[in-house]
Parts: C-alpha cells; structure tokens; sequence
C-alpha cells in the first residue's frame, strides 16, 4: 500500500467554465496550469514532472512549452478515463514520481472542449460492438445508457420521481451559492420536471453539462507545502478499483451493469487513510449521471446500498446537511472538466474561506472518480 | 412508438452471423466451438485462447427484459427526430442467461415496459435491414 500524507496538492487553477466558449483546449490548459502554478507560490520553470489526460491530446512538451517550463524531469500519461484519471490516477503516479524522487512539482492539466464537432460520444461510435449491434437498436449515447442502468436500479432498489430528482437539486443547491458555478438558477421539482426527457428516466437535469473549460493542480512533497501560505492538504488515502470489460461490453453485458469497482477503491483508500466514511466531513461524487451519483455515494459508505435515493432526498447532502456532496454544483451545475473541478473544489473546502458555501471546520474530504470501467476513491487531509 | 433506423454496418465480419439469424427469423449469439460457452458480444479474442473459433448458435426466442429505456432524444449521429420514443431493451433469452441483446419493443401498445417483463424475439424491418424485436409474451 502507498504511504499516506506524503504528497499534497500545493496548487490548484481552472479557467471560466462555459456553455460555449471561444478557446481552444491548449489555451485552457495553459491557462489553468499557471493559475495553478502560481497558486502553488511556484514559478513556471519549477514544474519538472508532468501526468497527462490521455484524452486531452496534448503531449507534456506541448504543455512544458506553453507554460514556459524548466528541465522535464519525468512524465506519465493516465490509462484511464473521467474522474479516475484526473483526481486518482494522476495522483497515484505524481506520487510515485515524487517518492522515487523523479520530480519534486508534478503539473497535471486537464481541458475539455464539450462543444467539439461530433459532440462528446462520437467516441463510443468508433467501438465496433457498439456500431455492429447496439446502434442499430438505437442503444446510443451515454445519457442512454445510464437511463438503461437507471432503471435497472430503481427495478432492485425503488426509486420514485421526487427521490430521483433531490440529487440534481442538491447539486443546484450548492451552484446557486458558488459564484463560478455553470448553472445557478434554482431547480425545484417543477423546474426538474419542466427539463426535457432524453432517455427515461434521465431528463437534461440528470446529466452532466456540456461545458468548455479547463482546470489543473500542482503535486509537491508534504514538507514543500508546510512552507506555502495555504494549509497543507494532503492525500491521505487513495484506491483504485479496475474491472477488465472492454468499453464496447461496458454498459449492456456486465453481470450488473450499475457496479462500478467502487467499493474496491473505497475500501483501499479508507484503509490507506486509516478512517471510515464516518470520519469525513463532505464528499465530491463524479456526477456524470444522477444514476452513477447515486451509486458511487452508496459505495463511497455513505448510506446503505439501495438507500442513495432517499440519502438525498432527505437532504443529507445539501448545505448545512450531515454529508454535504459536490459543493460547488458537481459536475451537473458546477461545470464539466471530469474529476477535476471536483478535486478543485475539494482542495479549497480543505483549506477554508469559501465563503457561503464553505463547510464549517472541513478536514477530510472524499473525492469519488468514475471513469469507464474504472474507479478511484482519494482521501484528501488538511493537516 | 418509431423504430430506430441506423445501418447496420458489417465492416466488421464479427457480426454479420447476428444479421444472417435475424433474416431467419432468428436470435443467433456466438459461442466458443470447442468448449460452447457463450462469448458475446463477439470478442476479437476469447478470453485466454487467442486460437479458439466462434460459431453462431440459435437460442431461445422467449426471455425477459434485463432493463429498457425509452429513447426521447436520440443521439445516434445523424437526424433521427422522426424516429423516436422507442422503447431499447437488453433481452435475456431463457436458455442463455447473462447474455443480453439489445433490441426494440414493439406490439407494446398499452404496455408499461419494465425489467423483467416476459419478451418474445420478433423481428423487425427498417428500411433496409433487420433489427432485433421483442413483444410482450
């Protein structure tokens, strides 16, 4: 098992998040590095290691250029996808850069250009079980399959319309108060119920937003972030969790097609950390879907297994609840830069001054990462 | 209701057994021929025996429905306002259970899809191809 409370996140920058914007992901990337950079009390040419996104497109001399870098001293490329590369894998690997002593400041950016031609499952197209035999069934688009999973789940668990509806709410909730938010006009359940229907049961609402932006974080040792200005906030606990579906079996032939390898990253990063879903103070959930929100709160420990549902519409998870969730609006209203706004977010609770939206005395925070057929789950300390 | 209607694309060889089964009036799925397990969707590759040779087995035309979805807002590339609701299904057949074809539902007029709701196989025809059709058993 990695050692706890070695690295820490010493900096963090994003870019405006935005329905449609005008830059292209290179500029957002190198625009939030140095945010983040800067935030870290370091200077460009600090930046010696790099763990890049895969799926950004970008190689790290690409970045190292932009940004106006020092000596490249390591890097690494994520193989996974969404929340499990940016807030868990990149984590893993800076910090087996930083304890191989590779590199002492890992840069790890991340852009996203929702709006791209051919929107964001042109993908999922390229796969050829699914263009063989699922899309002329009209089986087609994320948003599909996770209402497919969804309705699997309320079939096991129950689930009603109101009790579907509290999660995105609960994420508006949060955005209505964070002024960098995406989305902050309110939802209540008319305004739920007024969001077109895509897939049944998943309306607009239930989805994450299509979002232009960009966001990245610095990894430095504990004891370089002791001597910054902001507290140190360390990782405490950090677990992944893989399955071996390939993506084109991923969300029809699973044995259950809900069952993320949640609770194994879960359970690792608890145990890293040495605490319990008890011991946390708030939580940030990969809310791709309301359906994979409410499964990744279950395996996160935070309720009972089938009880998500009525976890948020009890309120739990809002302002001034027991387990306040994705405190910044999420993925759903807060912005869509899978897993990092989301770790950007967590970062900042940890170190206080989030004004109406901050959680009173945040310690322990857990971040949740699906990503395809993988998952992580990373524990992040003010110490 | 409508029915989807995208071309079945058989680039890929992997697939056109589905086709050929469908045109018979047939659900057809891949099995390992040595050892006759089920391997579906067509792997590339069975798991571990990277020599062994799929063929096309027939199964049964009764099952139930793993889920649904009822598509309002189609995403499949291209225009398909005109073909929505339709109502995907992930069909278990009786005799191979775990596997699951996606399919559509159709004679459901008054019906209220659900999981596990009895199916049978029907084939259907869009424009110039076959797709796999359930109807409430």
């Amino acid at each position: 098992m990695m050692q706890s409370g070695k690295i820490a996140i010493t900096g963090v920058g994003e870019t405006p998040f935005l329905r449609k914007g005008e830059e292209h992901v290179m500029q957002m990337m190198t625009r939030a590095s140095l945010a983040a950079i800067a935030d870290a009390g370091l200077r460009p040419t600090d930046i010696d290691g790099y763990i890049i996104n895969k799926y950004a497109g970008h190689p790290s001399e690409e970045i190292a250029h932009a940004i106006g870098a020092g000596q490249k001293l390591f890097s690494a490329v994520t193989d996974s996808a969404g929340g499990t590369a940016t807030s868990g894998d990149a984590l893993r690997l800076a910090q087996l850069a930083i304890e191989a002593g590779l590199c002492k400041h890992v840069l790890v950016p991340y852009a996203i250009r929702s709006t791209k031609p051919g929107g964001v499952y042109a993908f999922h197209a390229r796969e050829p079980q699914k263009a063989g035999l699922e899309m002329p069934a009209g089986f087609f688009g994320q948003p599909t399959y996770f209402a497919s999973m969804a309705n699997r789940y309320a079939h096991e668990y129950g689930m009603t319309e109101e009790e579907q509806a509290a999660l995105p709410m609960t994420y508006r909730a949060w955005a209505a108060i964070t002024p960098s938010a995406q989305r902050r006009d309110p939802m209540d359940l008319a305004a739920y119920r007024a969001s077109p229907m895509i897939s049944t049961p998943l309306r607009v609402a239930d989805c994450c937003l299509t979002t232009d932006g960009g966001g990245a974080y610095v990894v430095s040792s504990v004891e370089y972030a002791r001597d910054l200005p902001h507290p140190v906030v360390a990782v405490q606990g950090l677990g992944l969790g893989y399955n071996n579906y390939p993506h084109g079996v991923l969300f029809s032939q699973k044995p259950c097609t809900f069952e993320f390898p949640g609770r194994e990253s879960a359970a690792m990063a608890y145990a890293m950390a040495g605490i319990s879903p008890a011991d946390l103070d708030l939580a940030q959930v990969y809310d791709g879907f309301t359906i994979s929100a409410l499964v990744q709160t279950e395996m996160l420990g935070l309720c009972d297994v089938g009880e998500a549902p009525r976890f948020y519409a009890a309120g739990h998870a809002l302002p001034g609840g027991k387990m306040p969730i994705n405190t910044s609006g999420g993925h759903m209203s807060g912005g869509y830069v899978p897993g990092m706004n989301l770790l950007i977010e967590a970062v900042r609770q940890l170190r206080g001054g989030e004004g109406a939206r901050q959680v009173p005395d945040a310690r322990l925070c857990a971040i949740a990462g699906l990503g395809g057929n993988n998952h992580s789950t990373t524990i992040l300390a003010r110490m | 209701m409508g029915l989807p209607n995208y071309p079945v694309h058989l680039e890929d060889p992997l697939f056109q057994g589905f086709y050929d089964g469908l045109d018979a009036g047939e659900l057809r799925v891949t099995v390992d021929a040595e050892t006759g397990e089920f391997q579906w969707y067509p792997p590339e590759v069975v798991p571990g025996r990277p020599d062994a040779r799929l063929e096309w087995r027939a199964v049964s035309p009764l099952g139930h429905a793993y889920t649904f979805t009822t598509v309002v807002r189609s995403l499949l590339p291209g225009d398909h306002k005109d073909e929505v609701p339709y109502t995907v299904i992930l069909f278990e057949p009786d005799d191979a259970p775990g596997v699951r074809i996606a399919g559509v539902l159709v004679d459901d007029k008054g019906v209220t899809p659900a999981c596990g709701m009895r199916l049978k196989f029907r084939p259907v025809s869009v424009g110039d191809h076959k797709i796999a059709g359930f109807a409430p058993a």
